[in-house]
């Protein structure tokens, strides 16, 4: 009743300040109970403090055996790899796909439900889906071969379960483009034709048009966005325990055979690398912003 | 973290499931007799003391409403089946519902209960029973997480041969009255006998048979559970035998057999599939090359599955198994109850159901669940024929060849051991 009279404005009305902070509150609550609280608890076991099998000295054990282990290496290499490559690909194919698409109404839509549809579906289903195109049995191998372009099956490059990442980069590409396409198409939408006429009209070309433009106006979305996507490609498990190599491996998957190992020890391993994990996507999202920020506002 | 991986895990495995299933397999046709020795006989022990019933019908009573948590892997059509439909049915006269939540590794129910308890979550925990593996059960006993003293007083654990060391012993660690026996496991090679005319019978001919066709074979990589075992079976052979590796892991004796191991796997790693340059992930990945025609052969930890994949029609009719001449590994799987379930009565029940012959006889219909758990010869007379006269399809070779000099496992260290070391001395070689 309470709560509801103030409301109704009956009573002396909370400061903003308050208001705002209460309103805030349930969401507050989960990140740093929910959120901060895994983090703790995995910093702290990254520790070696396991007190399920009575390890209560904290030490850095485990991230000693992280960086002997011959793997980490690679891993870490093929993670920034892949991570670096999807996210740069998708926020290309997604600016030209978003201004391809916004030329005609039908195409604005058409993309905008083309996006959205793709949104819903999750990554694993991607993967399994490029499993079955991409692999030497797949379906785009089957084609080549029935169409006389590759002698065999095993003749057809193999880009699943490659050294390089191709499917785990590809399935990344095909969910992310629309994420990052969704956006760009909404901020296009907000007026920048009387701008580009205006340019024109100044003589402008197309690449100026894009690059004085088009560009300011779609960069703060392209950005946070991308690194949204750089993220979680970075330390997302599931997609290149599916599609990668048992070696090497990406830092998520050796967390996550290390975290799933038989012998409870292994798992401040896990931890340690997933201190690195959260780390590493720390530092390059705080660099990324500076310089982000500064491009924004010389831009504008 | 934990939750979210186990749900991703369930999803794949489903995934699975609906993208190689295209038909609902048949039970198999019964025909010719074979023989079911699948345990070692023992002079059959079949009266029921009075005390048992004492001290069951308060556990039937207790159980009465009560429903069973029951987290195992779910990556199996047939298996989860059985256990929603048959198992379930059997539990309703005692009032006992049986919910099945699957997972995509058993691990991640162990780390569900041990998530509890290191929240002091002691009672009222979310898992009843969980279909348990030996690296499992010793992580779980290792942190004291399982409820233990209860299996003896299962009615029907009076058919359980406890004097058969391949029972008695979970990969080399002993039960001790902490989970009670479900199936027996039997590891064994599967081939398509369109492509291998005549298939090899015993690590040595196998070897040969792989260097004579390269990029016809692979084995899934460490930590895979089938891939581990398929070590462990090179493991024996290079050993000359398992005899003197039983016991505690003794790293003096590993030391001076792991080399000739690793030696075995670099020299056939040129033949394998993709020149060795990498493996398949896991089991599944092999079944899928295999389904595909990409590779020749395929192994498996439970025989039966493969007339589910046949049947689907995933996998060609020409399918057919062989175990070496010396036999292949064998293990039993139990199932067990954590420390804090809430409904540790009806988990009892559903135990007891599970050991009995009916249950047991329908089970190794269930694809790959496997072989009979109990003693069979300590069954009524009347009971014992429908095992004795058990029959497969083709593609599953018969019970007495699959069972016959079955291999017992080794314990857990040599497991993790081997597996940690073929990464190093294989995998990243």
């Amino acid at each position: 009743m309470d709560a509801l009279s103030s409301l109704g404005g009956n009573r002396p009305r909370l400061s903003p300040r308050a208001r705002t902070w209460l309103l805030l509150s349930p969401a507050l609550a989960v990140i740093v109970v929910l959120f901060l609280g895994g983090v703790f608890f995995g910093i702290i076991q990254s520790l070696n403090y396991l007190p399920l099998i009575g390890q209560y000295d904290l030490n850095l054990d485990a991230y000693a055996q992280m960086l002997a282990d011959p793997a980490f290496g690679p891993s870490l290499i093929l993670s920034v790899w892949i991570a670096f490559a999807a996210t740069f690909l998708s926020a290309v194919l997604a600016i030209a796909a978003s201004l391809f698409l916004r030329q005609t109404s039908v195409g604005r839509r058409l993309g905008t439900y083309l996006f959205q549809l793709n949104l819903a579906i999750p990554h694993i289903v991607g993967a399994v889906a490029m499993l079955l195109l991409l692999s030497q049995s797949g379906l785009i191998s089957r084609l080549t071969h029935a169409v006389g372009l590759t002698p065999d099956t095993s003749s057809f490059p193999a880009i699943v379960n490659d050294r390089w990442g191709v499917a785990i980069i590809a399935e990344y590409v095909w969910k992310e483009v629309p994420f990052i396409g969704v956006v760009v198409l909404a901020a296009l939408a907000g007026g920048t034709r009387d701008y580009e006429d205006l340019a024109r009209t100044l003589g402008a070309g197309w690449r100026q048009r894009f690059r004085h433009v088009i560009l300011p106006f779609i960069a703060p979305g392209v950005l946070s966005t991308s690194i949204i996507v750089f993220a979680f490609s970075f330390a997302a498990y599931e997609v290149p325990f599916l599609l990668g190599q048992p070696y090497p491996a990406t830092l998520s998957v050796l967390a996550y055979l290390s975290y799933t190992n038989v012998d409870l020890n292994a798992r401040s391993e896990a931890q340690a690398i997933n201190v690195v994990i959260a780390l590493i996507v720390i530092v390059l999202t705080v660099v990324y912003l500076r310089l982000s920020n500064r491009y924004v506002r010389t831009e504008r | 973290m934990n939750r979210e991986r186990s749900r991703y895990g369930t999803v794949l495995a489903g995934l699975i499931v609906v993208l190689s299933a295209c038909s609902s397999a048949a039970p198999p046709a019964p025909s010719t007799a074979t023989t079911g020795a699948v345990s070692t006989s023992s002079p059959a022990a079949t009266v029921l003391p009075s005390a048992t019933a004492n001290t069951w019908d308060p556990v039937l009573a207790e159980a009465k409403g009560q429903t069973v948590n029951w987290y195992m892997w779910g990556g199996d059509d047939l298996i989860n089946k059985y256990v929603t439909g048959y198992v379930n049915d059997q539990a309703k006269p005692f009032g006992i519902t049986v919910n099945e939540v699957t997972v995509g590794d058993t691990v991640d129910a162990v780390n569900k209960v041990l998530g509890e308890k290191s929240a002091g979550k002691n009672d009222n925990g979310s898992v009843d029973m969980i279909w348990i593996n030996g690296e499992n059960f010793t992580t779980m006993k290792q942190a004291s997480a399982l409820y233990c003293g209860w299996v003896h007083d299962l009615p029907n654990d009076q058919y359980v041969d406890w004097t058969n060391p391949t029972v008695a012993n979970d990969f080399g660690i002993s039960v001790d009255n902490c989970e009670s026996p479900w199936t027996l496991a039997q590891f064994a090679m599967i081939y398509d006998s369109a492509k291998v005319p005549t298939p090899p019978t015993d690590a040595a001919s196998l070897i040969a048979w792989i260097k004579a066709n390269p990029g016809k074979f692979t084995y899934p990589a460490m930590p895979d559970f089938t891939g581990s075992v398929f070590a462990r079976q090179m493991f024996y052979y290079v050993n000359g035998g398992y005899q003197d590796l039983l016991g505690n892991f003794d790293q003096t004796k590993y030391d001076a057999v792991a080399p000739k191991l690793w030696s075995l796997f670099n020299d056939i790693e040129p033949s394998l599939w993709r020149q060795g340059t990498t493996y398949p992930q896991s089991i599944e990945a092999v079944d899928q090359l295999y389904a595909n025609g990409e590779v020749y052969m395929d192994m498996t930890y439970g025989p039966t599955e493969t007339a589910g994949f046949v049947q689907k029609g995933t996998w060609p009719a020409t399918t057919r198994e062989f175990v070496f001449d010396s036999g292949m590994v064998g293990d039993v799987s139990y199932v067990a109850i954590p420390y804090n379930s809430p409904h540790k009565a009806a988990a009892k029940v559903v135990a007891n159901i599970l050991l009995s012959a009916d249950a047991q006889l329908k089970a190794i219909a269930a694809g790959s669940l496997g072989y009979p758990a109990i003693d069979v010869s300590k069954l009524p007379t009347d009971q014992q024929a429908p095992f004795k006269n058990y029959a497969f399809p083709p593609e599953v070779a018969p019970l007495d060849v699959l069972v016959k000099n079955s291999n017992p496992e080794l314990q857990a260290k040599w497991a993790t051991t081997i597996e940690a070391d073929w990464t190093k001395n294989v995998l990243q070689h």
